[in-house]
């Protein structure tokens, strides 16, 4: 007799791979269970991917989902994780062919996913700089957002996506070289929103993502867009509600 | 640039008090504006724990304001409890959170496992019949009930293959597990009718092996007939209304357990609210048939 942990691997090696089933009553059964894994992640995927979907089309789009499935199975009791190396995947599959934006429209559409589940903050207003002495400003340090995320695309990946979702109806000829998209997703209070940002702008929150200080944030800024305004700038991230907490560096002696 | 994308429009709420445990349904996304707008007259709503994990946004929002309206209960489809891998921690983390959030009236698992060695099928697979999968049920079940301190019930699924080394019979496995973790069950009546069509057993056995006290909510569904080999097989759709059969095992349940909270379940191909609606006042019928012959 099977221990319960050997029967449930070889189970599962059977669902992904069609491995033997030899202790099961109606062996030509499983393949309902093979049906029910594949089918619920096609849709699941599909449900989170719907730019994809219609750039490769239906038929395509299943073959795509399997492939992901084979290389990236379900790591959670909860499907809103299996998107997660979708992009990558994506990027992998395409790279050097005419369709390597389609792995940029997959991150915007991975954002945009999360951006929905992401927890709820408070964001900080200008007041909360008006207390902190100039001396230390180029030490502040910001955290993002949690329903927030940066898409860096060498393709106009807004068009893409917009003219690729379920409802718009008639197809439109977008010039992949007409430049890219710098996007910042963020989750406003009752819509997910993309805002198309400029070099420096994104520079800047991509270097405060990922902890950087304000001063070394402006200087990324200003390598790519030497008119970069930081005052400016702020302000607008600001107004967004980009910014939920502020770190001011220990008074200096 | 901006675009803009909606989550849905905000909808006003306004407190009742709680409605009498008249049969709810399941809550479904596509109707949550619907409910919130309408009010439909049903008892109370069940949502699938998972679809609620958001920690934050539209989705626990709407959540919050249907609990201000219906009692609520929470249905897990994914902890895997039957699996041999360790309970996941984040997810019984996450229905515990939901617990905490909207106390739910009822929270429910499957007598079933979706994973293990890490990989999930995300689907509820069942469990060879055999002691050490009692042994290990028991177990995980008493682990949940001291993780979210309180009791949960488990539901028989759907099963399409038996595994050749099972000893016990289903219902024997839900008696012995309810009666030695302290879980309650949840009877699928529609589950009992597909697994016994597809095993040849009878399902009114099942319903009067059941122990009595044990069930504390009742399930109601559609499923669908597929032709696998030479013998066609009830595969557990939840696409359509509930069939004939399943009122008749359902009349025979209420009979037996007596009026607990019963659920409408239809996932697939939904149908309106109204529909919805329409078939939890049939099942109202039944119990209240059932009420007005036992006073």
């Amino acid at each position: 007799m099977l221990a319960l942990r050997e029967l449930q691997s070889r189970f599962v090696d059977a669902l992904f791979a069609g491995a033997d089933v030899s202790y099961v009553d109606i062996p030509d059964r499983v393949e309902i269970y093979r049906n029910n894994l594949r089918e619920g992640f096609i849709k699941a995927l599909a449900i989170g991917f719907p730019g994809i979907e219609r750039l490769v089309g239906t038929e395509y789009f299943r073959r795509l989902a399997l492939d992901f499935l084979a290389a990236y199975p379900s790591r959670a009791g909860n499907l809103d994780h299996i998107g997660e190396s979708f992009a990558p995947f994506l990027a992998e599959r395409f790279a050097n062919s005419g369709y390597a934006y389609f792995a940029d429209v997959a991150a915007l559409e991975w954002a945009h996913q999360q951006a929905l589940v992401a927890a709820d903050a408070r964001p900080i207003t200008l007041d909360a700089l008006r207390v902190v002495n100039p001396a230390d400003y180029e030490h502040l340090r910001f955290d993002l957002h949690p329903a927030s995320a940066l898409v860096r695309s060498a393709f106009p990946i807004i068009r893409i996506w917009r003219a690729n979702q379920p409802e718009t109806a008639v197809d439109e000829q977008i010039d992949l070289s007409e430049g890219g998209d710098n996007v910042l997703v963020l989750r406003a209070a009752d819509c997910i929103e993309f805002h198309r940002l400029p070099a420096g702008d994104f520079a800047a929150l991509e270097a405060l993502a990922t902890g950087a200080s304000l001063g070394a944030a402006l200087e990324s800024a200003q390598s790519v867009d030497a008119t970069f305004d930081l005052g400016t700038a702020l302000r607008r991230f600001l107004a967004l509600g980009l910014f939920v907490q502020l770190h001011v560096p220990a008074a200096s002696t | 640039m901006t675009f803009c994308i909606p989550l849905t429009p905000a909808a006003e709420s306004v407190p009742v008090a709680l409605a009498s445990l008249s049969a709810g349904v399941g809550l479904r996304a596509v109707h949550h504006n619907e409910v919130l707008e309408t009010r439909p007259r049903v008892g109370w709503f069940e949502a699938h724990s998972e679809n609620y994990f958001a920690r934050g946004g539209a989705l626990p929002r709407i959540l919050g304001r249907i609990r201000e309206h219906y009692p609520l209960s929470l249905h897990g489809v994914g902890l895997s409890i039957g699996s041999t891998d360790p309970l996941s921690r984040t997810h019984l983390a996450d229905v515990a959170r939901l617990v905490r959030d909207f106390e739910p009236l009822l929270v429910s698992e499957h007598l079933s496992w979706s994973s293990v060695g890490g990989r999930f099928t995300n689907d509820l697979l069942p469990l060879p019949y055999t002691e050490e999968a009692l042994r290990h049920m028991v177990d995980r079940v008493r682990q949940v009930q001291d993780f979210l301190g309180r009791q949960i019930l488990i539901e028989n699924v759907s099963s399409y293959l038996q595994f050749t080394c099972s000893t016990i019979s289903e219902w024997e496995f839900l008696g012995a597990l309810a009666h030695e973790s302290g879980c309650g069950l949840l009877l699928d009546v529609n589950n009992v009718y597909v697994s016994a069509m597809n095993h040849g057993f009878d399902a009114h056995t099942y319903l009067t092996h059941i122990p009595r006290r044990a069930i504390q909510e009742m399930h109601l569904a559609g499923h669908s007939k597929r032709r696998i080999g030479d013998r066609d097989v009830l595969v557990d759709t939840h696409d359509g209304p509930v069939c004939d059969a399943v009122w008749e095992l359902y009349v025979a349940a209420v009979n037996r357990f007596g009026p607990v909270p019963t659920l409408i379940e239809w996932d697939s191909n939904i149908p309106t609210l109204e529909l919805l609606a329409a078939e939890a006042h049939k099942a109202d019928r039944i119990t209240e048939a059932r009420h007005a012959r036992a006073a």
